[in-house]
């Protein structure tokens, strides 16, 4: 066999392997954070009395929870465009993956949580002359964020690795970063390992800043 | 004060209430006993339209609860609800609780919704524990703080739904004497228990509700010593000889 580990490998890639992280750290932060924000909404959605805002609500869930995210990433970036006329950068569809991609998931952690409340409480908030609205805001809210915590973290964590998905639309990211290298030195055992040692990096900083807030928020309240 | 007339409720096939009609003056104490199941509890609900009904009108202080043009949040905070199970929030201090309603539907300025939570709290006994957290609390202590928290708002009438019922025993005498203390205050009440001995002393009226009527109502006196329904009779044998 005679493999031959060389070190050397592994230090001459860390340089260009950390412009693919920081390009996976970016879009896994605005993928989220606009996932949260479809989350937010659509999951509201869920619990709403209203058919219509069910239905649509539901059907987004459902649509992207049933498709693989693959077919969704190569969709929009290959799809869309013969119907819109224009192509969107390969950034900026890889974002936007990650964002309608994991706002279905966050969506049914927020309905859950939001659900998970005891009904007294919003009979108690709506006794004393709180609106439906303000209800939610002061009573509901605060109380279901608290039990997302855990499956939010979950599926930022999941979302973080789907990023290495979006190699198939050419986003620089770290997997499309390690792919290039590969292309140029064929050592693939040391760029793999390093590419895998730093996905875990990113990981487990990620659950070390979702427990320190979830504590944080236990002493809080 | 309330106004009710021919008030119909059914929960899908189940008629709960079977065309109630009461008229609570101000000032007055009205204690609804029952059996469970009775529709006491959603009588009570129906008085700050927790619950929709089916038919009939429930006005309070000359509002319509259930017509289209009542601003319902407005109508709310003058009727106080205290519930079985506390309801507190949970993620928020006792003088929180408090003041959330006044601060929030009342626009009163922090500084003065605290001064006056204070006060309400101190009322109920509970001033040293303002900002503990509910889930520090006893039972006992945290149904006296949903009680200021009902007050804060200066409701015109309250509204107690079996505030008892969840406590442990030796709690329940702490909750009924700040119960007492509103009555001495005037406040108008409707009250839902199974504590007899409070209907004696505190009612203006005894209502006695089976299977979604009002089967009896009358003075505490004349309620109590010489029942004239068969059910009443029935339902305060079983409740007496209870261990």
């Amino acid at each position: 066999m005679g493999f031959d580990f060389k070190y050397s490998v592994i230090w001459e890639s860390v340089p260009v392997l950390l412009t693919g992280v920081k390009l996976t750290i970016l879009i896994t932060f605005f993928g989220l954070l606009i996932g949260f924000f479809l989350g937010t909404v659509f999951g509201l959605g869920k619990t709403s009395r209203n058919r219509v805002i069910y239905g649509l609500a539901s059907a987004y869930v459902e649509s992207i929870r049933g498709t693989p995210l693959m077919v969704q990433v190569m969709f929009l970036y290959f799809g869309l465009p013969m119907v819109l006329g224009m192509r969107v950068p390969p950034f900026a569809a890889g974002i936007s993956a990650i964002a309608i991609n994991s706002g279905a998931y966050i969506a049914e952690i927020v309905r859950g949580a939001v659900q998970s409340i005891d009904r007294g409480q919003v009979e108690a908030g709506r006794s004393i002359g709180l609106t439906h609205v303000q209800c939610l805001l002061y009573i509901i809210w605060p109380q279901a964020f608290k039990r997302m915590i855990p499956p939010l973290g979950n599926q930022f964590i999941i979302s973080l690795k789907d990023t290495s998905l979006l190699v198939v639309i050419g986003v620089g990211e770290l997997t499309r970063t390690g792919q290039e290298i590969i292309a140029v030195n064929f050592r693939a055992f040391e760029v793999w390992l390093t590419v895998a040692l730093m996905y875990l990096a990113l990981t487990l900083t990620l659950s070390r800043v979702l427990n320190f807030t979830e504590r944080r928020l236990e002493i809080k309240t | 004060m309330i106004r009710i007339q021919n008030l119909h409720k059914n929960f899908g096939d189940l008629e709960v209430l079977k065309g109630i009609d009461l008229h609570i003056a101000a000032g007055e104490v009205v204690v609804i006993i029952g059996p469970s199941g009775s529709g006491k509890s959603t009588l009570l609900r129906c008085i700050n339209r927790l619950e929709e009904i089916t038919s009939g009108t429930v006005i309070v202080d000359g509002h319509d609860l259930y017509a289209r043009e009542t601003n319902l949040n407005l109508i709310r905070t003058e009727a106080g609800m205290v519930f079985q199970q506390f309801n507190l929030f949970p993620h928020m201090t006792a003088l929180r609780n408090v003041i959330l309603g006044p601060i929030k539907v009342r626009r009163t300025p922090r500084k003065e919704a605290e001064r006056q939570g204070l006060e309400l709290l101190e009322k109920v006994g509970l001033k040293d524990k303002a900002h503990v957290h509910p889930d520090q609390l006893s039972g006992g202590q945290k149904q006296r703080v949903a009680i200021a928290r009902a007050l804060a708002l200066k409701p015109k009438v309250m509204l107690f739904d079996e505030p008892t019922s969840a406590l442990d025993p030796e709690l329940v005498g702490e909750v009924l004497e700040v119960m007492r203390q509103v009555v001495r205050e005037g406040m108008t009440m409707v009250v839902v228990t199974h504590e007899m001995a409070f209907a004696r002393e505190a009612a203006d009226r005894v209502i006695f509700m089976d299977d979604g009527v009002i089967a009896e109502e009358n003075t505490p006196d004349e309620f109590f010593s010489n029942p004239r329904n068969p059910r009443t009779a029935e339902f305060l044998g079983k409740v007496r000889s209870r261990p």
